[in-house]
C-alpha cells in the first residue's frame, strides 16, 4: 500500500513532516483539582488530576515522597469497530504504568511526602497516538492541577513507510505494521523521558526517525505552554489582577 | 463520596424546606443545560450534555445484525453505560461497576419498555430491513466524564440528543432467489435516514429530601435524599418507565402527585432540550 504519493503527500493530506492539528481546553471535568482535554486530530483524551490528597490505601503511603497513580481507560465507542473490552486488560494495564512511570518522573514527589496523586486518563476517540495524546494531556492536567514539576512531559511518535519518516502517525499508519517510535522529553532539560519502539529499523535510520519525533515533541510542547500562558493570563483577568 | 458537616446537611435541607437551594435555584429548577452534538465523528450519531458539573457523553452505532427470531419485526437497541474514573476517583478499576449497571439497567427500562419490546420510546419496528432476516442493531453507549448529581436525566437527554443526530445509513437489499437463502444488502454511504426522536421519553428524576421534593439535584444534595424516583415521560404526556431508589418508604399519595409534578416538569425540559438540539445542530451545520 502507497502511504506517501509521489507529491509527497500522506492518506490524510499531511506532509512527511507535519503533524496533525493539536486543540487543548483546560478544566473540561469541573469537579477534579486538574484537568483537560487534548486532541491530535482525531484522537481526543481526557485527563483528569486528583490530589494530592490522603492516601487512600495506608500501607501504600511512603513517608519520603508521594504516591503517583495512573489509570487508563478506551470508551467503548473510542474505535472504529464497537467493542466491548474488559476493564484491566493488558494493553490498558501496560500504558498506566508507561504514563505512571513518566508523569513520576517529572513530578517533584519528594516534595509531598504522606500523600497521593491520582491520574487519570480516558480515551473519547482513539485514531493512533493515544499513548503520545494521553502523556500531554496528563502534562496538561497535572499542571492545571497545580502540581509542582520539574518540567512539562510531551511526547509525540513518528514512524518509518515507503521509505519516509513520518511525523505522528495516524491509526491507518501506525497499523500498517511499520515502526512506531514513541518518544516522550522534557523540554527545556531536553532529556528523554520514554522511548518505545516495535518492529526493525537500521541503527542511522533510527536516530532519523528519533530526531524526528523529538521535533514533534518540541512542537507540541510550544503549544502546551502556549495554552497554559493563556489559560494564566485568563485566569488573571478573573482575579482581577 | 460526600463530606458534608452537620451545619452543611442543615443548611442543605432548610433550604430545599423554604423553596430556596444552596445554588439559588428553585425545588423544580433545573440547572442551565448545555448541549452540543457529532461530538464523536466515527460514529452514526453522539453528543454531549452538560448539566451545572454534570458531564455525559452518548453515543449511538448502528450495525447490521439479525431480528431474534421471537421478535422477527423488530430491530435491537442495547443501552450501555461507563463511568470514567475522571468523574470520580472511587470509580477506578471496578468502582463504578455497579453504578454503571444501575444506570443501563434503568435506562433500558426507561427508554426500551418490557422484553417485549411493546411500548418502547424507541421505535423497534423502524429498524427492520427485511422481516426475519436483516436489521439495524443500535449500540447506545453513555460515558460519564464528570459526575454531579442527576446522572439519570443527564444520560436520557444525552441519548436523545445523539439519536436526533443519528443517520442510519439506506440499506437496498437485493431480492434473493429463494427465501433460505440470505440476502444480500447493499449500505449505501451517501444517503442517511433521519431517526425518528418524537417518540423518545425525558427521563425527570424527583429527589425527595426531607418533606419535598426536587429536581435535578447535586451530589451534596443527593446524599442527603430518603429516596428518588425517575420517571419517563414521552411528547404526549404518556409514563413511559419508572424507577424508584433508595430505602424509604414512600406513601401511594405521594408517588401520585409525584407523577403529576414529574409530567408538568418534563414538558417544559423537553421543550428546553428541543431548542438546545436544534441550537446544536446548527452551530455543527456551520462548523
Amino acid at each position: 500500500m502507497e502511504f506517501v504519493n509521489p507529491e509527497g503527500l500522506r492518506l490524510d493530506g499531511r506532509r512527511a513532516m507535519e503533524m496533525r492539528q493539536l486543540r487543548a481546553q483546560i478544566g473540561a471535568v469541573s469537579k477534579a483539582d486538574g484537568s483537560a482535554v487534548f486532541e491530535m486530530g482525531n484522537t481526543k483524551v481526557i485527563a483528569a488530576v486528583y490530589g494530592p490528597r490522603e492516601v487512600q490505601n495506608r500501607s501504600q503511603q511512603m513517608s519520603d515522597q508521594a504516591l503517583v497513580r495512573c489509570e487508563y481507560s478506551m470508551a467503548n465507542f473510542s474505535t472504529g469497530d464497537r467493542m466491548r473490552k474488559p476493564k484491566g486488560d493488558r494493553r490498558s494495564t501496560e500504558l498506566s504504568l508507561v504514563i505512571r512511570q513518566t508523569m513520576e518522573a517529572c513530578i517533584l514527589t519528594h516534595l509531598m511526602p504522606h500523600s497521593q496523586i491520582d491520574i487519570f486518563v480516558q480515551v473519547l476517540q482513539a485514531d493512533g497516538g493515544t499513548r503520545s495524546a494521553c502523556i500531554n494531556a496528563a502534562t496538561l492536567a497535572l499542571a492545571d492541577a497545580g502540581i509542582p514539576m520539574r518540567d512539562l512531559v510531551t511526547s509525540c511518535s513518528a514512524g518509518y513507510l515507503n521509505n519516509t519518516s513520518l511525523l505522528d502517525l495516524n491509526y491507518v499508519e501506525d497499523s500498517a505494521g511499520g515502526p512506531d517510535v514513541t518518544v516522550g522529553i522534557l523540554p527545556t532539560l531536553d532529556k528523554v523521558t520514554l522511548l518505545q519502539m516495535d518492529a526493525k529499523l537500521p541503527m542511522d535510520i533510527f536516530e532519523n526517525v528519533m530526531q524526528l519525533a523529538i521535533e514533534g515533541c518540541k512542537a507540541v510542547a510550544n503549544y502546551i505552554r502556549e495554552v497554559l500562558q493563556e489559560n494564566t493570563k485568563q485566569l488573571e483577568v478573573r482575579r482581577g489582577v | 463520596m460526600v463530606g458534608l458537616s452537620v451545619g452543611e446537611k442543615r443548611f442543605i435541607q432548610g433550604g430545599i424546606a423554604q423553596d430556596l437551594r444552596s445554588d439559588g435555584r428553585k425545588r423544580l429548577t433545573y440547572r442551565p443545560i448545555y448541549v452540543e452534538t457529532g461530538v464523536i465523528p466515527q460514529a452514526n450519531g453522539s453528543a454531549r450534555v452538560k448539566m451545572g458539573a454534570t458531564d455525559v457523553i452518548a453515543c449511538v452505532k448502528a450495525e447490521l445484525g439479525r431480528p431474534s427470531p421471537l421478535q422477527p419485526d423488530k430491530g435491537k437497541v442495547a443501552i450501555f453505560v461507563d463511568c470514567s474514573p475522571t468523574a470520580e476517583p472511587t470509580f477506578e478499576g471496578r468502582g463504578a461497576e455497579e453504578l454503571s449497571a444501575e444506570l443501563s439497567v434503568a435506562l433500558q427500562r426507561c427508554l426500551l419498555g418490557g422484553r417485549s419490546g411493546a411500548g418502547a420510546g424507541i421505535d423497534l419496528s423502524s429498524l427492520v430491513i427485511t422481516e426475519g432476516k436483516v436489521c439495524w442493531d443500535l449500540y447506545i453507549d453513555g460515558l460519564v466524564v464528570s459526575s454531579d448529581g442527576n446522572l439519570l436525566d443527564a444520560l436520557g437527554a444525552a441519548i436523545m440528543a445523539a439519536l436526533s443526530n443519528t443517520g442510519i445509513p439506506r440499506v437496498l437489499v437485493a431480492a434473493s432467489a429463494s427465501p433460505d437463502e440470505e440476502p444480500e444488502v447493499d449500505i449505501s454511504d451517501e444517503e442517511y435516514l433521519q431517526f425518528d426522536t418524537s417518540g423518545v421519553p425525558v427521563i425527570v428524576t424527583l429527589t425527595k429530601v426531607g418533606r419535598h421534593y426536587i429536581v435535578d439535584a447535586t451530589s451534596e444534595e443527593e446524599s442527603q435524599m430518603s429516596s428518588a424516583v425517575s420517571i419517563s415521560i414521552n411528547r404526549q404526556g404518556h409514563i413511559c418507565g419508572l424507577t424508584k431508589r433508595g430505602g424509604a418508604g414512600l406513601d401511594p399519595s405521594i408517588i401520585v402527585d409525584m407523577i403529576s409534578v414529574a409530567k408538568h416538569v418534563s414538558e417544559q425540559l423537553m421543550n428546553k432540550l428541543d431548542s438546545e438540539i436544534s441550537a446544536a445542530e446548527a452551530d455543527e451545520d456551520e462548523l
